[in-house]
């Protein structure tokens, strides 16, 4: 029920954000189902009564039609549907839609290519036509992959808060370095493991676990504070790895929902989980930075400035636990 | 709950989808970056430019401290302030004549070691950028992205100049410094040939 | 909010959206939190990309920072709280103003300031980082009224506004050797050179 309303308000608050714009998109898919063979998918916002709006597809003048177009008026929607053959395939000619500089409306593309990969445009008024990629070569699919796991991280706040955490409890560089290179080996493990398909790990679940890691870093900073000691405090490489292999299935999770390539499974594989290792890094230094920058301006934080850190990872992590637990026991029923 | 809406929903869901990733890099366009470069590509364009700005730097190493780097510091203002004459078209007699000249009398003081007083030296210095400044300020193409040009255009006419400066280190030696002149006076006598073609 | 009966049903539906989301951005469903602060990534990336902006912002941060630790305190007090009040301002205000004038104008003043590296007092320097401060915002959030959901993206740049004047301000008062100085006054001479290009290209015929 919370998980619904939630991501409900989150549509909602995406929708009202596009909602501001007033567009109904159209909507162009082709899909290569044989070689040089696209299925064409033409969607164009209907006007009321069998009134649509003017906008053509302009494939390339040497384009086929296998089957001709059959139109329907779906749900308020013009659509057709069609086939075309081009000799040598779509890759690398331009498609245009006619129609579309005097409207307000914006046209999403998807294009699928026979081993799976796809490309993604929004065509508008005043970018009418776009250019059929070639499948990806590898320095393509390596850039993608790459900023993937970097998005990934630095938009993962979960992770981001576990490595806070880790970073508030160590207390020098030689144990910073063993404990990031720890958590680093650890989920890279898991994210292989997971990636390749040896194991998995049910959502819920592992989101609770997941948060559950960073509600346990809490205490233990808490402890640091007062000069006391513990396991965590002694060895956090130890509890890095261990809550690393947890974050691993989470960033496996993360990769699945882009889905991998057909081929070069491994190939992307390394190439996000060196993404994730450039994201996590960037923000080891960023926040080392800002602590360094603080010390040589010579800032004296009050006491509660400098509790606020550790206890935004305590609360939060706690926050997600609650959440978490819920969400899994209303999944389980 | 209607089909439709839930249809729409969707639909928008998708558009703030794609539009997300793409708003963020919309603001570093191609075209920008190509500004950026074309505006690099200005200063060491043409010969005449580009040895005048490193003489200045040999001079800079010459003279030694104050001057050493005071004139990286002013330089690219006093210049710029040349551009912003010439983008506002505010008329310069003589450039092209100006900027041969510099060559000419910059490459002659290098080759001679002369060191005047450090204002004299900002002076003359001061001088010739202006002329350089204008003759970039209006060659510089219509339109675009005004900063990212100029931005390319001050770091690659500093880059000259560190360029000077870093060759001028030599000057630590006598058998350096023998060469710097020679560099002068090499330069000196490309000023002449860029008057001569220029007066022809 | 749904009765228990169609829960199912909307799962499916939610499924789908999901679907949809992970087309191209993996965020949905990959994440513990899916907070929707795409915004705010956004103003991050906006400010962190955009070379007018950290040129502005980097030549005031020199400006107070060069005259050390003191300065550079006040102006990570002054310096985002002015750009936040000018952001809220520019955002309220029914304006989008062109000022490439005054950009290249607020260049040619900090930069010719870091370049001059004269000893200023603390009280100027901390009222230049102001008013600087609040234009810059005000133009920001003048430039996002457009925007959809324009205050989560305000704050993203707000955020990496601290973050960077922040690591800038560190840097630079760190430095003590005799040419990293000169180093910091070539960049503000650049920086005002750039200015004054800038103006003159505003005012091109």
């Amino acid at each position: 029920m919370k998980r619904i309303s939630f991501i409900l308000t989150f549509l909602l608050v995406i929708t009202s954000a596009a909602l501001a714009h007033e567009v109904r998109p159209a909507y162009l898919e082709l899909r290569e189902t044989a070689a040089e063979t696209y299925d064409v998918l033409w969607k164009v916002p209907g006007l009321g009564d069998n009134l649509r709006l003017g906008l053509y597809v302009e494939l390339p003048a040497d384009c086929v039609n296998v089957t001709e177009p059959r139109a329907v008026m779906v749900n308020g929607a013009f659509a057709q549907r069609w086939t075309v053959k081009r000799a040598g395939g779509l890759a690398g000619s331009t498609i245009h839609i006619a129609g579309l500089q005097s409207t307000a409306t914006d046209v999403l593309v998807r294009l699928e290519r026979l081993d799976g990969t796809t490309q993604v445009t929004r065509l508008m008024p005043s970018s009418p036509s776009f250019v059929v990629e070639a499948v990806p070569d590898r320095w393509r699919l390596a850039e993608t992959y790459l900023r993937l796991g970097t998005d990934h991280i630095l938009k993962g706040v979960d992770h981001l808060l576990f490595v806070l955490g880790l970073l508030l409890i160590v207390g020098n560089r030689w144990m910073l370095l063993k404990t990031i290179t720890a958590f680093t080996v650890a989920h890279s493990i898991t994210l292989a493991v997971a990636t390749l398909g040896f194991a998995s790990a049910p959502l819920p679940p592992l989101n609770a676990a997941i948060a559950l890691s960073i509600l346990f870093l809490g205490p233990e900073i808490v402890r640091v504070w007062r000069g006391e000691t513990s396991l965590t405090i002694r060895y956090p490489w130890v509890v890095a790895f261990a809550f690393g292999l947890l974050h691993g299935f989470g960033f496996a999770s993360g990769l699945k929902a882009t889905g991998l390539p057909q081929a070069d499974i491994a190939w992307a594989l390394l190439l996000f989980n060196v993404g994730v290792e450039i994201g996590q890094l960037l923000f080891v230094f960023l926040i080392l930075g800002m602590a360094r920058s603080y010390r040589q301006l010579e800032i004296r934080w009050p006491r509660w400035a400098l509790a606020l850190p550790g206890y935004t990872v305590g609360t939060l992590g706690a926050y997600w636990t609650i959440q978490r637990t819920v969400m899994l026991l209303g999944f389980i029923r | 709950m209607t089909t439709t809406s839930q249809k729409s929903v969707l639909w928008l869901a998708l558009l703030a989808a794609l539009a997300t990733p793409t708003s963020a890099w919309a603001h570093l366009q191609a075209g920008e970056a190509g500004g950026f470069l074309s505006g690099v590509h200005h200063p060491i364009s043409g010969w005449d430019h580009v040895l005048a700005m490193v003489a200045v730097g040999l001079w800079g190493a010459q003279l030694g401290a104050p001057a050493l780097w005071l004139l990286p510091v002013t330089f690219p203002m006093v210049m710029a302030l040349g551009a912003m004459m010439g983008l506002l078209g505010i008329p310069l007699p003589g450039v092209e004549i100006g900027i041969a000249l510099s060559a000419m009398v910059l490459g002659t003081l290098v080759a001679t070691e002369k060191r005047p007083p450090l204002w004299v030296a900002a002076c003359i210095v001061g001088f010739f950028a202006i002329f350089h400044g204008h003759a970039h300020g209006t060659e510089l193409p219509a339109g675009q992205s005004g900063l990212l040009y100029s931005a390319g255009f001050v770091m690659a006419t500093g880059c000259l100049h560190g360029m000077g400066i870093a060759i001028g280190v030599i000057h630590r030696w006598s058998a350096g410094r023998l060469v710097l002149r020679v560099a002068g006076g090499f330069i000196a006598a490309a000023g002449v040939y860029f008057l001569v073609s220029g007066l022809a | 909010m749904l009765k228990r009966g169609s829960a199912r049903v909307g799962l499916g539906r939610l499924a789908i959206a999901a679907l949809l989301l992970g087309l191209d951005c993996p965020r949905a469903e990959a994440h513990l939190v899916t907070t929707g602060l795409g915004p705010v990534y956004d103003g991050v990336a906006h400010l962190a990309l955009s070379p007018a902006d950290l040129a502005l912002l980097v030549v005031v941060t020199l400006l107070a920072a060069m005259r050390g630790a003191r300065p550079g305190r006040w102006l990570l007090a002054l310096l985002p709280s002015a750009w936040l009040a000018g952001g809220v301002l520019g955002l309220t205000l029914p304006v989008n103003p062109s000022l490439d004038w005054a950009i290249g104008l607020a260049f040619l003043l900090a930069g010719g300031l870091v370049a001059a590296d004269r000893n200023l007092p603390l009280p100027v320097v901390s009222g230049l980082v102001t008013i600087l401060g609040a234009f810059h915002g005000f133009l920001t959030g003048a430039a996002l009224t457009a925007a959809p959901s324009a205050g989560l993206e305000l704050t993203g740049e707000w955020v990496a506004l601290i973050v960077i004047v922040t690591l800038v301000a560190g840097l630079v008062v760190s430095l003590k050797a005799f040419w990293a100085r000169i180093v910091v006054r070539v960049v503000g001479s650049w920086i005002a050179a750039t200015g004054l290009l800038l103006i003159g290209w505003s005012f091109r015929a």
